[in-house]
């Protein structure tokens, strides 16, 4: 029966393999494409609106003219006191769970409780960002409240980066300083986290990307359709690039006449979250790269 | 070998030790006396203990979850596991050299400068004396003296293990424990090591795979079976008539 | 030593050993737990708040209405503002599981053949380079793949289709897809490299070409991780709050084809909750809302930790 079916396999299964791998490819390329694509069409379409008053001016005429600098100061404290909530925490969890963990149901649960927070989708820290530091705490709308609410939507990403990087510096580092006479937190201080640092801090770059581009969270805890002057305490609302996309495209009244602004807006926050990226991956790479452990 | 100079006393001294990793029976009954300024050579199939027995000499079994253990074992008379001894103390004094070569990833000088900053000390020319007290010691001065600023993970796998020895070496421990230290080198650098046991006068145990690296090295050798010390003595005297058939078996390497 | 016949002679004995710590250690310590419990904490005031907050739908303030369980969950209607208010959430729940199970049929296939040619097909170069874009495309906001979808496929679905409205499911479903399909797909490799090179070795030497490998070998094996990439996938389309919102089109209605707009959860609650006063019935049931699109999500991340426990159990 083998010898019988060996007279047409060849073509079949040559073909068969030919166009299923050829799907396959086909996905690799369509990646890159549609990559490529939303990239050049920002970049073309926005190309026009970037110049130096864009970049430095308020807006003016109902949003038609002027430029976006609240937007892009807005976006970068936001971003930064997100950054400044999720790291000390962050850290401090990740070296609980690298360093100091033993199995048992107290780390179950924690790292549970971790991984189904980096599931909750980002509008429901928007409410609760509303819920707790806007009403109940009473910040308001406000720096304070988005910061602490994008601070607690990037803190499990800063975790996972955090907790692998201190676990990909050897036992053996661990070992020697114990056995130099170091203490636990010793060996930690002087060993492990100097070891571990650069790839906590790309980690928490990534993380700082993720921040910028947020819009859910921030929509009803930090931002404002408009502002006249450079926030003065934390307790101020900000605008922000992502909502200031989503306001022009959605609710404003000129839609159309926007239109550049909105693709300039655009283009500035690709620019930026995809920059930050782009540096945290190459910086891991070539931490990778470098490590000799 | 020290053994014309060998002076009786007792440095270590194990006394009925059993070991338990939770329901695992690690060691049984292990009672041993190691003398000053001797090499003690460890030596047994995989699993049979020795590594474990000597972790437990200077607390780094601590850590191992689960970890029980009866007997006792005295350190100059001292008990190591006794209610006010304090494991970071012990292992000051008793140094450990590991199986790979484990450098941190600083400094030949910040290596070996590790230790003696933890007691505290701070000043440069004390710090630059014992750094070169130390690498001499271990026989890497000459090798090293021009790249101290250079990191250790730099150097070759025989180098980077006389780096350990001499950061072991920095807190002049009474005691040095090895465990394989040559097993992940290649012979040139061994021979090195080996030449280094031989000729430091230090009180060393060592743990090893290797049969004739004991017989080459050591003052006495305990041979370990299944958690159980199965003979310890001279070290001629075990490799040449040995008392016990598992011993002749396994030195023989007729060992099933 | 004699010891009675019932215990066995290597029972455990002796004392266990306990590093003692310092108070420095064990202050030290407890720094580090509370970091950890906290993410923990977050969890559960999460919880804690959405719940607490929707309750006031169910059980209000006196002078409002109290919202029954039935109306909320099996209603059509979501006329929160109305004199006569209606808070049905049913047209709500089908139009988010009708744009994620449509962009899940882009991004599965998609996300897992982008995941086999990572881990089985392309050579390093490749994957150097295609690694990072995946990567890049997973970190492109939202707010810019929604503009993108009301700029350029919304006009050609209503120009060249014909369409009363370009915003509707399938656009969503697309953008979602873009979105979803680098979480699939760097999941998914995860899940396939996994597969141990003398399983595949073996299955070359039997004769099998790549793609056989790949089809019987690889994919059965990693089977239920590539399934935890796709749910994850799933959960993060279910979530998107923002393509939804610029996209999805916003009528609260049963969809009957993917020309229809829809108004999932996520876009309601972004759309409504600027412009909704605290405390009044309107602002509980967003919460509500807001409950169940958690509790959906919730089931999606458990259902994907069991099955990737249960993958790495198996390999």
């Amino acid at each position: 029966m083998l010898a019988a079916r060996r007279g047409f396999e060849p073509r079949r299964r040559r073909r068969r393999e030919f166009t299923a791998l050829l799907f396959i490819r086909l996905t690799g390329a369509f990646t890159a494409g549609v990559m490529a694509l939303v990239v050049g069409f920002i970049a073309f379409n926005g190309a026009g609106a970037i110049s130096v008053p864009f970049l430095t001016e308020y807006p003016r005429d109902a949003m038609t003219a002027g430029g976006i600098l609240p937007a892009i100061e807005g976006t970068l404290i936001l971003a930064l006191g997100a950054l400044l909530t999720a790291v000390p925490l962050g850290f401090g969890a990740a070296v609980y769970l690298a360093e100091y963990a033993r199995p048992g149901p107290l780390v179950s649960v924690i790292r549970l409780g971790v991984l189904n927070l980096s599931g909750v989708p980002s509008v429901v820290f928007g409410l609760f960002g509303l819920a707790l530091f806007v009403k109940t705490f009473g910040f308001g709308r406000s720096i304070l409240a988005g910061s602490l609410t994008l601070g607690l939507l990037i803190l499990p990403t800063v975790v996972a980066a955090s907790e692998e990087a201190l676990r990909q510096t050897p036992q053996s580092f661990r070992e020697a300083a114990l056995a130099l006479g170091a203490s636990r937190w010793q060996a930690i201080r002087q060993v492990v986290l100097p070891a571990a640092l650069p790839g906590m801090l790309t980690g928490a770059i990534l993380a700082l990307g993720r921040a910028a581009g947020e819009t859910a969270p921030i929509v009803f805890t930090a931002s404002c359709a408009y502002t006249l002057a450079s926030p003065g305490s934390v307790f101020q609302e900000v605008m922000a690039l992502s909502t200031h996309i989503l306001n022009l495209a959605t609710n404003g009244t000129r839609i159309e006449e926007t239109l550049p602004q909105q693709f300039g807006t655009a283009l500035v926050l690709l620019a930026l979250v995809l920059g930050l990226s782009l540096c945290a991956i190459i910086v891991r790479a070539k931490l990778r790269k470098g490590r000799r452990w | 070998m020290a053994e014309q100079n060998a002076t009786e006393t007792v440095v270590i001294s194990a006394r009925d030790v059993d070991f338990f990793y939770g329901e695992f029976h690690a060691l049984k009954g292990v009672s041993m006396d190691m003398l000053e300024h001797e090499v003690t050579a460890m030596i047994g199939p995989s699993g049979c203990g020795k590594s474990t027995f000597l972790k437990l000499l200077n607390r780094m079994n601590d850590f191992v979850p689960g970890a029980r253990l009866a007997g006792d074992i005295l350190i100059r008379g001292e008990p190591v596991y006794g209610p006010d001894s304090d494991p970071v103390d012990i292992r000051r004094k008793v140094g450990m050299v590991f199986q790979r070569p484990n450098p941190f990833p600083k400094s030949i000088y910040d290596n070996i400068c590790y230790g003696p900053r933890l007691v505290g000390v701070r000043a440069k020319q004390e710090l630059d004396a014992l750094v070169e007290k130390a690498l001499r010691a271990a026989a890497l001065w000459d090798e090293v003296k021009d790249l101290l600023g250079k990191s250790a993970m730099d150097l070759s796998g025989g180098q980077q293990q006389r780096v350990c020895i001499a950061r072991a070496l920095a807190l002049e421990p009474d005691i040095l424990l090895m465990d394989e230290p040559t097993s992940a080198l290649d012979p040139i650098a061994t021979a090195k090591v080996e030449e280094w046991i031989k000729t430091s006068g230090l009180t060393i145990v060592i743990v090893t795979h290797n049969m004739q690296q004991a017989a080459r090295i050591s003052d006495r050798t305990a041979f370990f079976y299944m958690g159980s010390l199965v003979e310890f003595g001279k070290t001629r005297d075990l490799f040449t008539r040995p008392r016990e058939t598992q011993t002749e078996n396994y030195i023989t390497g007729r060992f099933g | 030593m004699t010891l009675s016949p019932s215990v066995p002679a290597d029972a455990p004995r002796g004392e266990l050993l306990h590093p003692k710590l310092s108070p420095t250690e064990q202050g030290v310590r407890l720094f580090f737990l509370l970091c950890a419990v906290s993410a923990l904490g977050q969890m559960l005031l999460i919880t804690i708040f959405l719940f607490s907050e929707a309750a006031g739908l169910f059980l209000p303030a006196p002078g409002d209405r109290a919202v029954p369980l039935a109306e909320f969950f099996f209603s059509l209607d979501w006329f929160p503002t109305y004199p006569d208010s209606s808070f049905g959430s049913a047209a709500l729940v089908i139009g988010s599981l009708a744009v994620t199970f449509a962009s899940v049929l882009l991004a599965g296939p998609l996300g897992v053949g982008l995941a086999v040619y990572l881990a089985c097909l392309a050579g390093p170069r490749m994957r150097e380079f295609l690694k990072p874009a995946v990567e890049l495309l997973a970190a492109i906001p939202s707010v810019i793949l929604g503009f993108l979808g009301m700029v350029t496929l919304a006009p050609f679905m209503q120009g060249y289709l014909g369409l009363p409205t370009g915003l509707n499911v399938l656009n969503c479903a697309v953008f979602l897809a873009v979105m979803s399909t680098p979480t699939v797909a760097s999941l998914g490799e995860d899940a396939l490299s996994a597969v141990p090179q003398s399983v595949k070795d073996a299955s070359y030497a039997l004769g099998a070409t790549r793609w056989e490998t790949i089809w019987r070998v690889i994919i059965p094996a990693s089977l239920s991780g590539l399934s935890t990439a796709v749910i994850l996938g799933l959960g993060r389309a279910m979530g998107e709050t923002v393509v939804v919102l610029m996209v999805a089109g916003g009528a609260a209605q049963i969809p009957h084809s993917l020309f229809d707009s829809v108004r999932p959860l996520t876009s309601t609650l972004a759309a409504e909750m600027g412009e909704t006063a605290a405390g009044s019935p309107h602002y509980h049931a967003l919460f509500a809302l807001g409950m169940i699109l958690f509790l959906l999500t919730l089931a999606l991340n458990l259902a994907a930790f069991w099955l990737g426990r249960h993958f790495r159990k198996n390999s």
